[in-house]
């Protein structure tokens, strides 16, 4: 919207000085150049924004003031902080509150000792290359917005320089093997992930999540599309804004930058939020959840109370695997 | 206590550079940091006007404001400075600047960022004036020798002008009253939140 | 050994240690140095006492440092342009370690521009050369200084023997001090050639010759500073915002103290005309219509100054005839410019007075140079705008010391001081050099040619090329020896070429190996090519004459680095070699091999008496720098009770009469008649005698009076027009017995046979100057400048199209002169344009070129393109187009594009700038760049490491024919040219 008036200040600004352009051959070849200067406070008001040529190869140094700055200041110091600390605190009460009522989803059925491979172990790897990424990411980049508040008078400004150093190398970094994590996991799971009927009885029926309740699921549930929907394009849209910043000036402008970094930490505190609940489930939300992704393979009960359509897909297609059980605990910690 | 602040008076500026090797000279700035540059507006037209820019040392300066590590202070004189030993070279106080001053060393990865540099005010960092390592981090410290800035200092029609905001401001002031005109102490309202009235 | 300083021990550190700086310290700044520092001296403010003084204190505590611990300051003389600004260097262990601003000097007053603000850079460069070199088999390689003077002597000796001393080409330079571009005038004469030429040829010759042949001195009448008292401003030909930064200070206070107008009048909208409170867009090369346009205005509502006129001015209706041609349609027809506003402006000129038309390339680089600026004079004459404060032909000069170099004589057509070169200027000057005047004469081919004018330097290379018949002298040019010249600054560049390839010789004496060495190699040279590394005026001592006619002596900074040798003692070392240095250097002190510079002043002082730079002493001098605070910033005078400079003028701008001792103040404004002689006034000079023959309508004659009526200086005791003085008029006055006996002897000594004749000028005493003085008189005499300059190709200036004109259809009613020789070659730019026009090059190069400076760099550029602080402030060449020219073309802002010219299929690559600077149907380049040639880059040309940051194609591989009759002046400011997207 603030871009929109901006719009309309220049369509105003243009026809101003179209205006006074016109005007000019009127009076009889009086071309005064000190009479008609540009003024710094007209041009602030029309365009918001003050541009002109340089003879420096480095273009964006033309742009001599951008007062919107200072909105983007707005949004980094205030409004960021607000969306970011409601967004996970929130979701950290909320998973409070819920493990609190709800308590862990037990295995309704028990163990059956029998197992199914849910995740192979690329599949696996993928995951967690992509899960450690994210959480050193989220550290990081947690770290530069509200380090300076939270723990910069904790520790003093040369170890937070020095942690916040280390920090940016390893934010800029690892975003190569997260962005490339997260293609793998678009391109793996895209087939189990598109969305249709069942999914809507799944969330009509809530999951299963309150009471006792087990609506059908393919391999994945409504939820974890979910899930997968929001790294896909929550990591797509991080990595894409993070480049951009990454490598100023190779894709956009100031302005550019600036929303750039305001998709990037918007989409990144809410991804942290969502992934704070991904792991609750994961891991002591849910009995039986973990060694999907720990050793890969599930009980066949679980499968069975979690994902019926899929499990009988499997089924139909292999038959239960024999081996015995495995203990799912080692991954966990 | 003094406000130092700059003004740029663009009825006076004529795009002679003077202020940006003078820069080059006194601090050594490498190839490729602008700590000031000249933007002419509306090249070649009738109204045409250069103004020369670079840290204004802003009244609550955004970059301190948006920076992670807090490297930035302002002096008692009211100049905004920083540590490069605190910067991380994050590129914030970038986006935050209306006026594009900080410049960052192509270093390490990527061929992005390394530690922000920027006008000093010719006032050095947070080492001890005039000591060395404070002139091979920050450039020179004119302003502990008492002197002023060497752009403003050499600038060749007397355009820009640095020292005490309220002097600096009443000379633009006697300026425009004299002479009938002025298109403004560019910047000035950015950088200070304040104009001024003639 | 060179320390940047950057790697300095921080024991010679100026910011020394903390504790070194607490002990010594100081105050820091008093109020005054605050606010000076903070703008106000520069700021309109009238009242200092009015001040709130907040903000100092603060300042004085802030001081915690000394200055500059241990090191010491020294002055120099910035050498980018004419303006003069001191440039105060701090020295630390023998490196130059910072610049300061210079307060204290009049002129620039702390300021600089962006090649003021970065000369350090110049003298530590690890681009310079370090060692001479010579070309062996395509290859640059290292030789001893000692060799190179050999093999470099032997062979000119060589070339003498068998071609005559006409056949080695002198270029010496105008970034030399008065003392080494003196020498090299001496080194030509001594050698026996009149070939001795500097870059004034290619900047103000036809200022001169133009100036000069109207009113006596061909230099700025007034100074930077005295525009301020100016209530219009007119600049035509001229963009001192870029050219002359530092002189806009004093002409936009100027203007803003005395509201005054500003009037630029250009093809270009360029940064000066941004402040302009009139700008005036023109055809390139249509100066007199327009000039002739406002006259015609003037004329027609009486604005002329009739009362200056009868009594100052020869020939006003000679001019008005000519001017009464020029009708408001026929100017805008020819020029493009309005008949109104031309009105208005001519209204501002005459009657908003004091008026200044302040002038620079745009005048002179023309085929009709020389009419441009004596159409110039004629506006100021006709308007009574000369001789007085804030009027004037201010003429902004391009290098440190053209001026100097030109008053030097470092000319083809004059000995020193415009002597000019007949007998007895030779016998003059074989006086003052104490050597015999058959000497001098037997090193010459011939008594007629030791007379005659030589070739000037923008037809170098075709004094090489051309058959030798067409060459008036004994054989063609066939070696060079250039020190201190671009040669990217002359025009036709691929005929150059073929001047390269040809000469048997080719010496560069340079800091830099310019492009003289890149386009050497190019051309084709395989051997035959030294390079020797000559010191920048920072590493030497002497005086320098900036624009406004002052003296300055710059103190040498820091001894000259590596191998490199002060242009002095390369002189030195050439005449030694040549074998007449024990003549040549018979009144000059020498030590191992350096002539001593004060030593080199002296003896100019003592045979300059023709333009008054007898009176400026190196002791002066030395104590004006030392005491540059105490001159007055508007008057430009110090104080009449200081004991050292007292009632001097800063810098004792010349003429300066009388020897040191008469302690004349220095002119700084010249023909000002509202002062007394001794306070710096003065008449127009008289020197094309004191009465004319006029033809009348009937065929009958009437003798003219040339000498001034009624109008004479202040105090003078004869108070009316007078001819120079001799001993003789001396002796009709009655005032001969105010000579002493020794002057009385000396003039028996000048001219024993007929010591009646002896002039103020030839006496070497000086006696009659000091009497002439003493009865309020100015030596040269009291006359009336001309409108009429009979003797010039044009008395009366008459417009004429550029050789390569868009507008053939003027070229019948106003075509260039017919082909003529001159200056010992021919001048076909009559058939030229002819065959132009016939050919319809027109239409095929539709836009018209024209080129000027960027404030980044100069001249040729090597230099400047060599400074990193410089370069990378305008890292590519381009061209300026309009963008409706532009569009048609398909050609993009930052797109690169081929420009094509008239001449030679002549082609360059460069990038385009589409800005509305030009009007449509005109194109400009800066003309700084070289290094490429047609697309190539000739970076691997450079001997290894010397190469300077940026290259790029020249300007002049584009332009054209073209040589004012009266200078040799090339025509880089209009020619044709076509552009295509490349």
């Amino acid at each position: 919207m603030a871009s929109f008036g901006r719009l309309i200040r220049l369509a105003f600004g243009a026809c101003a000085l179209l205006l006074v352009i016109m005007a000019a051959p009127a009076s009889a070849q009086q071309v005064n150049p000190t009479a008609s200067s540009v003024k710094e406070q007209q041009l602030l008001q029309e365009l918001n924004r003050i541009q002109g040529r340089v003879s420096i190869p480095d273009q964006r140094s033309g742009v001599l003031e951008q007062p919107q700055g200072r909105e983007w200041r707005e949004f980094r110091n205030v409004t960021l902080r607000w969306i970011g600390g409601v967004a996970i605190i929130g979701m950290l009460a909320v998973l409070v509150i819920f493990y609190l009522t709800r308590g862990m989803v037990r295995l309704e059925s028990g163990r059956s000792g029998r197992t199914i491979v849910r995740f192979t172990l690329f599949e696996r790897f993928v995951h967690w290359m992509t899960a450690t990424c994210f959480i050193i990411l989220a550290i990081s980049g947690l770290n530069i917005t509200f380090g300076r508040p939270l723990l910069l008078p904790l520790i003093g400004f040369e170890a937070f320089s020095e942690w916040s150093q280390w920090a940016k190398y390893a934010h800029n970094y690892l975003s190569f093997p997260f962005t490339i994590g997260v293609i793998l996991i678009f391109l793996m799971w895209i087939a189990g992930n598109l969305p249709n009927k069942v999914d809507v009885a799944w969330i009509k029926r809530g999951g299963g999540i309150v009471g006792h309740d087990h609506p059908p699921a393919y391999r994945f549930n409504a939820g974890q599309k979910m899930i997968y929907w929001i790294v896909v394009i929550g990591g797509g849209l991080v990595a894409a804004t993070g480049y951009a910043l990454m490598f100023p000036f190779y894709m956009s402008g100031i302005e550019g930058m600036q929303m750039a970094q305001i998709i990037h930490s918007v989409v990144a505190v809410l991804f942290v939020a969502a992934m704070i609940a991904h792991i609750y489930i994961g891991t002591i939300g849910m009995e039986g959840a973990f060694e999907a992704m720990g050793s890969g393979e599930v009980d066949l009960n679980w499968a069975r109370e979690h994902h019926s359509l899929w499990l009988d897909e499997e089924m139909a297609r292999t038959g239960p695997n024999d081996q015995t059980p495995q203990p799912a605990t080692a991954a966990a910690e | 206590m003094a406000r130092m602040k700059f003004l740029c008076d663009a009825d006076r500026c004529i795009e002679c550079n003077a202020c940006v090797t003078a820069c080059k000279n006194e601090h050594e700035v490498p190839w490729g940091i602008n700590r000031r540059r000249v933007v002419t507006i509306n090249d070649g037209k009738p109204g045409e006007r250069s103004v020369t820019m670079a840290c204004m040392h802003c009244t609550d300066a955004p970059c301190a404001a948006v920076c992670p590590v807090n490297c930035f202070y302002t002096t008692a004189d009211g100049v905004v400075l920083h540590s490069k030993d605190l910067c991380i070279g994050c590129g914030y106080c970038f986006y935050a600047c209306p006026f594009g001053a900080p410049q960052y060393p192509k270093v390490g990865n990527f061929g992005s960022r390394g530690k922000m540099d920027k006008c000093t005010y010719c006032a050095g960092g947070p080492e001890a004036d005039g000591s060395r390592e404070e002139y091979e981090k920050y450039g020179a410290n004119r302003l502990a020798e008492g002197k002023l800035p060497l752009c403003a200092e050499m600038c060749s029609t007397k355009s820009l002008l640095a020292g005490d905001g309220e002097i600096i401001a009443q000379i633009y002031k006697e300026r425009v009253m004299k002479r009938g005109y002025g298109s403004g102490a560019w910047g000035w309202k950015t950088a200070y939140r304040e104009t001024i009235e003639s | 050994m060179l320390i940047r300083r950057t790697e300095r021990q921080s024991g010679s550190d100026r910011r020394g240690s903390i504790a070194d700086s607490l002990a010594s310290q100081t105050s820091g700044l008093d109020r005054r140095a605050f606010l000076r520092r903070s703008g106000l001296a520069g700021g309109a403010l009238a009242a200092l006492g009015a001040m709130p003084i907040s903000g100092v204190r603060k300042a004085e505590a802030a001081a915690a440092g000394p200055l500059t611990a241990g090191a010491t300051v020294k002055k120099n003389i910035c050498t980018h342009c004419a303006v003069g600004c001191t440039v105060t260097a701090e020295v630390s262990n023998g490196v130059w370690i910072g610049q300061e601003p210079s307060w204290d000097s009049p002129i620039n007053r702390g300021s600089h521009c962006a090649k003021g603000a970065s000369v350090r850079e110049l003298v530590h460069s690890e681009r310079r050369l370090r060692y001479p070199m010579k070309l062996v088999n395509g290859q640059w390689a290292r030789v001893a200084w000692e060799t190179a003077i050999n093999e470099i002597g032997d062979k000119m000796l060589e070339v003498r023997e068998k071609s005559g001393p006409d056949s080695v080409y002198w270029l010496g330079s105008a970034k030399m001090t008065n003392e080494g571009a003196y020498l090299f005038r001496k080194l030509g004469a001594f050698w026996g050639t009149n070939n001795t030429d500097h870059q004034a040829r290619i900047c103000h010759s036809t200022t001169v010759t133009g100036v000069a042949n109207t009113w006596g001195y061909g230099a700025m009448t007034n100074s930077y500073n005295d525009i301020r008292n100016a209530k219009t401003q007119m600049i035509m030909g001229g963009n001192p915002a870029e050219a002359h930064p530092v002189s806009l200070q004093h002409l936009l206070e100027g203007k803003e103290l005395q509201h005054a107008n500003f009037i630029v009048i250009d093809p270009r909208m360029t940064r000066t005309a941004a402040h302009a409170t009139e700008y005036v867009r023109m055809r390139p090369g249509t100066d007199i219509p327009v000039l002739y346009g406002m006259m015609w205005h003037i004329l027609k509502n009486g604005w002329e100054d009739k009362e200056f006129i009868q009594q100052r001015v020869y020939g006003f209706e000679d001019l008005r005839k000519e001017v009464e041609k020029w009708t408001p349609e026929e100017v805008e027809r020819v020029s493009g410019v309005p008949g109104e506003q031309l009105k208005r402006v001519a209204k501002m000129f005459a009657t908003e007075k004091p008026a200044t038309l302040i002038w620079a390339m745009g005048q002179t680089q023309k085929t009709v140079g020389t009419a441009n600026v004596r159409a110039s004079c004629i506006a100021l004459l006709m308007t009574g705008n000369v001789g007085k404060a804030g009027a004037g032909a201010n003429i902004f000069r391009g290098h440190d010391n053209v001026q100097g170099a030109t008053d030097v004589g470092l000319d083809i057509v004059t000995l020193p001081f415009y002597y000019g070169l007949a007998e007895g200027a030779w016998k003059h000057w074989s006086r003052v050099w104490e050597v015999d005047y058959e000497f001098l004469k037997s090193r010459f081919d011939s008594k007629q040619i030791m007379e005659t004018p030589g070739i000037p330097l923008t037809r170098w290379f075709e004094a090489v090329t051309l058959p030798k018949d067409q060459v008036a002298q004994k054989d063609n040019v066939r070696a060079v020896f250039v020190q201190g010249h671009a040669s990217n600054s002359i025009t036709r560049i691929p005929e150059s070429l073929k001047g390269l390839k040809a000469l048997d010789l080719l010496v560069i004496a340079d800091p830099h190996p310019t492009t003289w060495a890149s386009l050497a190699v190019e051309a084709g040279r395989k051997d035959g090519v030294y390079i020797l590394p000559v010191a920048t005026q920072f590493e030497c001592k002497g005086s320098r004459v900036a624009s406004n006619r002052s003296l300055q002596w710059g103190e040498q900074i820091v001894k000259p680095i590596f191998e490199s040798k002060d242009d002095l003692e390369v002189i030195y070392l050439m005449a030694k070699k040549l074998g007449f240095a024990d003549q040549m250097f018979r009144k000059i002190k020498v030590e191992n091999n350096l002539p001593e510079a004060e030593d080199v002043l002296r003896e100019m002082n003592r045979g300059s008496w023709s333009t008054g730079y007898c009176g400026q002493s190196p002791e002066r001098l030395k104590a004006h720098m030392k005491n540059q605070a105490k001159f007055d910033m508007l008057t430009m005078r110090a104080p009449k009770d200081d004991p050292e400079v007292g009632g001097d003028y800063y810098g004792l701008p010349w003429p300066c009469w009388g020897s040191p001792e008469v302690k004349h103040p220095g002119t700084p404004l010249l023909y000002n008649t509202n002062l007394a002689v001794m306070d710096g006034g003065g008449t127009f000079r008289p020197r094309f005698g004191i009465e004319r023959e006029e033809k009348l309508p009937d065929g009958s004659t009437r003798k003219v009076s040339l000498l001034a009526d009624k109008s004479y200086s202040k105090d003078s005791e004869i108070q009316d027009g007078y001819p120079e003085f001799t001993l003789a008029s001396l002796k009709k006055l009655g005032w001969d017995t105010d000579l002493t006996e020794a002057e009385m002897a000396t003039i028996m000594k000048v001219n024993p046979t007929n010591p009646d004749s002896v002039s103020w000028s030839l006496d070497l005493s000086g006696g009659i100057q000091r009497v002439a003085l003493k009865h309020g008189c100015v030596p040269y005499g009291n006359g009336k400048a001309r409108m009429n300059a009979f003797g010039l190709p044009d008395p009366i200036p008459v417009h004429r199209e550029p050789i390569y004109t868009p507008r053939v259809d003027l070229v019948e009613k106003y075509p260039t002169l017919p082909d003529a020789k001159q200056f010992r070659m021919p001048n076909i730019g009559f058939s030229v344009q002819k065959a132009a026009v016939e050919k319809g090059i027109a239409k095929q190069f539709p836009l018209i070129l024209s080129s000027g400076r960027l404030v980044e760099y100069e001249g040729g550029g090597e230099e400047t393109r060599t400074n990193p602080w410089l370069a990378e402030l305008q890292q590519d060449m381009f061209i300026e187009i309009n963008p409706a020219d532009a569009s048609d073309r398909g050609v993009k802002d930052g797109g690169w594009v081929w420009v094509t010219g008239a001449e030679n299929n002549s082609r360059a690559r460069m990038k385009a700038l589409v800005t509305e600077r030009v009007g449509k149907g005109v194109a400009w380049m800066p003309f700084h760049f070289g290094g490429w040639l047609a697309g190539k880059d000739l970076r691997g040309a450079y001997p290894k490491g010397t190469d300077p940051i940026v290259l790029g194609e020249s300007a002049n591989t584009i332009t054209t024919y073209g040589y004012d009759p009266a200078t040799g002046m090339q025509e880089p400011k209009v020619t044709l040219c076509q552009i295509a997207a490349a």
